[in-house]
């Protein structure tokens, strides 16, 4: 058996005594290389909360998390990307200082990017290289235009599609993408649909967290549930939208068969 | 022309700290509100490393009797190691709490200075600090240190710019901007961090050398928090975004204090009047500053053209 890209394992988090994710048994579910894992769930269900476990960004009050065999539990957020992982956010992260293209060369591992290398100037061929790649990543985005532009001149939207960008051009192992279709408009969505099913095509790793389900049923191969920061089901997109369980969480009861 | 020697000596001086404040505050993200420490720690290693050893009355324990540019290196290293072992236990520190921290820091190393006086003779000081005589360049002693203490401030900011220029710079401005999204980059923040503080000590420490070369005495009173506001208000006035605009804050304001002191005085009122009058104009001019903020508004036009 191959081994599985991700692992969580029986994780919990608790924020102030309340169970955010977990609760008494721990979330576990697992995510095969390959994988298109769409992440879904009602408001409150832990899913950014799953998210920020995963990167880091939180750490569980117990159970672990797996990437490609390697334990990240006393891993800095910043090594757990070094080490394959990226991500974006719920709400966008630029940085406003840096121009569209450097919000992207700047995601890129760089071997220039020491002290030795600026007092030496030791960084420019590799710089060009990392511009190169940052600009064509731009273009694979749709902001091929923008590349000098201030990101404080970018819509929401091409803030997200540039938070793609900033981690494509790193080459992650697997890439969390926290709700991509917000506060994006319909043709950009589209635009945003194409690039994940192509990214899925070349064989990488994806987790989606997204209210918009139909946008994610359509292009993940894989669903899981949450509610409650418990795991309430977890099946292909077909499966999903005809398990009880789910249409109960999302409609009400009312609507179950 | 004293006048002005004195203006270019000690704007270059002090010159030489805003700009370190610059790359640890505006680029770096820290406030550092303990810059005389290094300041001090630099000028102490000196006058320690090049001074005879202790005779008489000496209450001070070491003196090395190296050369100058002993020394001069040595107060680098010395501010470079104050730097590693303040930044070590305190950079996970934010904000306000960081600059408490570094104040507190420069306050002990002050009162230590006072109170073991096997370290620099307490409060009296050293004296008689030894320094390079440059009469063999054929010039006065005034003109030279001017000169030197305006390359140190050019030397720092070549250094600095070169440095923020750099993909290591863009990383800088990067964790800055954003330190969450910094890390989920692979940005190691708190190694950045530490990094910029340490690197931006080093100048510090040499214009500390600097500093006791000129004033041949290093005491505990020179090196109180009011250099640290100095130069903390220096920054303020040029402007926080531009290397530029640190090195003329601090010559502006430099300018005003000696510009003051070169007026001759009849009397000791008359001089305690300038000296009040001082701080009223270095107020006033901070207040236009701050609404207008005319060098960045230089920078800034220089930067659109």
């Amino acid at each position: 058996m191959t081994r599985d890209l991700l692992v969580v394992d029986r994780l919990i988090k608790r924020f102030g005594g309340l169970k955010a994710v977990g609760g008494d048994t721990g979330l576990s579910f697992s995510v095969a290389r390959g994988t298109f894992l769409g992440l879904i769930g009602p408001n409150g269900a832990g899913k950014s909360t799953t998210f920020n476990l995963i990167s880091g960004v939180l750490k569980p009050d117990s159970g672990a998390v797996l990437l490609d065999g390697v334990d990240l539990a006393k891993a800095r957020a910043s090594e757990i990307a070094s080490l394959g992982l990226g991500r974006t956010f719920q709400t966008p992260r630029a940085f406003p200082s840096l121009t569209v293209l450097d919000n992207v060369v700047v995601g890129a591992h760089n071997d220039g990017e020491t002290i030795g290398s600026a007092i030496f100037g030791r960084w420019r061929a590799e710089e060009r290289r990392l511009r190169d790649r940052a600009a064509s990543v731009l273009a694979r985005v749709g902001l091929a235009d923008r590349v000098n532009d201030h990101v404080g001149n970018l819509s929401g939207g091409e803030l997200r599609m540039l938070e793609v960008a900033r981690q494509l051009v790193r080459d992650p192992k697997i890439l969390l993408l926290d709700e991509p279709t917000a506060g994006v408009d319909p043709s950009l969505q589209a635009k945003l649909s194409n690039i994940l099913v192509d990214l899925h095509a070349e064989g990488r790793t994806l987790i989606v967290v997204e209210h918009n389900l139909h946008f994610l049923l359509r292009i993940a191969d894989s669903v899981v549930v949450l509610q409650n920061g418990q795991l309430l089901s977890q099946g292909t997109p077909g499966e999903i939208k005809a398990d009880e369980k789910v249409i109960t969480a999302y409609l009400g009861s009312d609507h179950a068969a | 022309m004293q006048t002005l020697l004195s203006i270019i000596m000690f704007g270059s001086l002090f010159g030489v700290l805003t700009l370190s404040l610059n790359l640890q505050y505006a680029r770096g993200g820290m406030i550092n509100f303990g810059t005389v420490a290094y300041f001090a720690a630099g000028a102490y290693v000196y006058a320690i490393v090049t001074q005879e050893p202790p005779e008489g009355l000496d209450q001070y324990l070491l003196g090395l009797d190296a050369p100058w540019w002993a020394g001069f290196l040595a107060a680098g290293v010395a501010s470079m190691a104050f730097a590693i072992l303040t930044g070590w236990p305190t950079l996970r520190l934010r904000g306000e709490y960081l600059a408490l921290t570094t104040f507190a820091f420069a306050e002990m190393l002050n009162s230590l200075l006072i109170n073991e006086r096997r370290i620099g003779n307490g409060t009296v000081g050293l004296s008689n600090v030894e320094r390079p005589d440059p009469a063999a360049l054929g010039l006065p002693d005034s003109y030279v240190y001017a000169g030197a203490a305006f390359l140190l401030m050019i030397a720092t900011a070549l250094a600095f710019r070169r440095l923020l220029a750099s993909p290591y710079g863009r990383a800088i401005d990067a964790i800055r901007d954003d330190e969450t999204a910094a890390q989920a980059i692979g940005k190691d923040i708190s190694r950045l961090r530490f990094q910029v503080f340490v690197i931006s000590a080093i100048p510090i420490g040499f214009a500390g050398a600097l500093y006791a070369m000129i004033t041949t005495l290093v005491s505990p009173e020179l090196f109180s928090a009011e250099v640290t506001f100095l130069v903390w208000i220096a920054l303020v006035l040029g402007g926080e975004r531009t290397l530029v605009g640190a090195m003329l804050g601090t010559m502006a304001l430099i300018g005003l204090q000696e510009l003051i002191r070169a007026i001759p005085f009849e009397s000791v009122r008359a001089a305690e009047i300038a000296a009040a009058g001082e701080d009223i104009v270095t107020g006033i001019l901070f207040i236009i500053i701050l609404r207008w903020q005319p060098f960045e508004a230089l920078v800034r036009r220089k930067h659109a053209e």
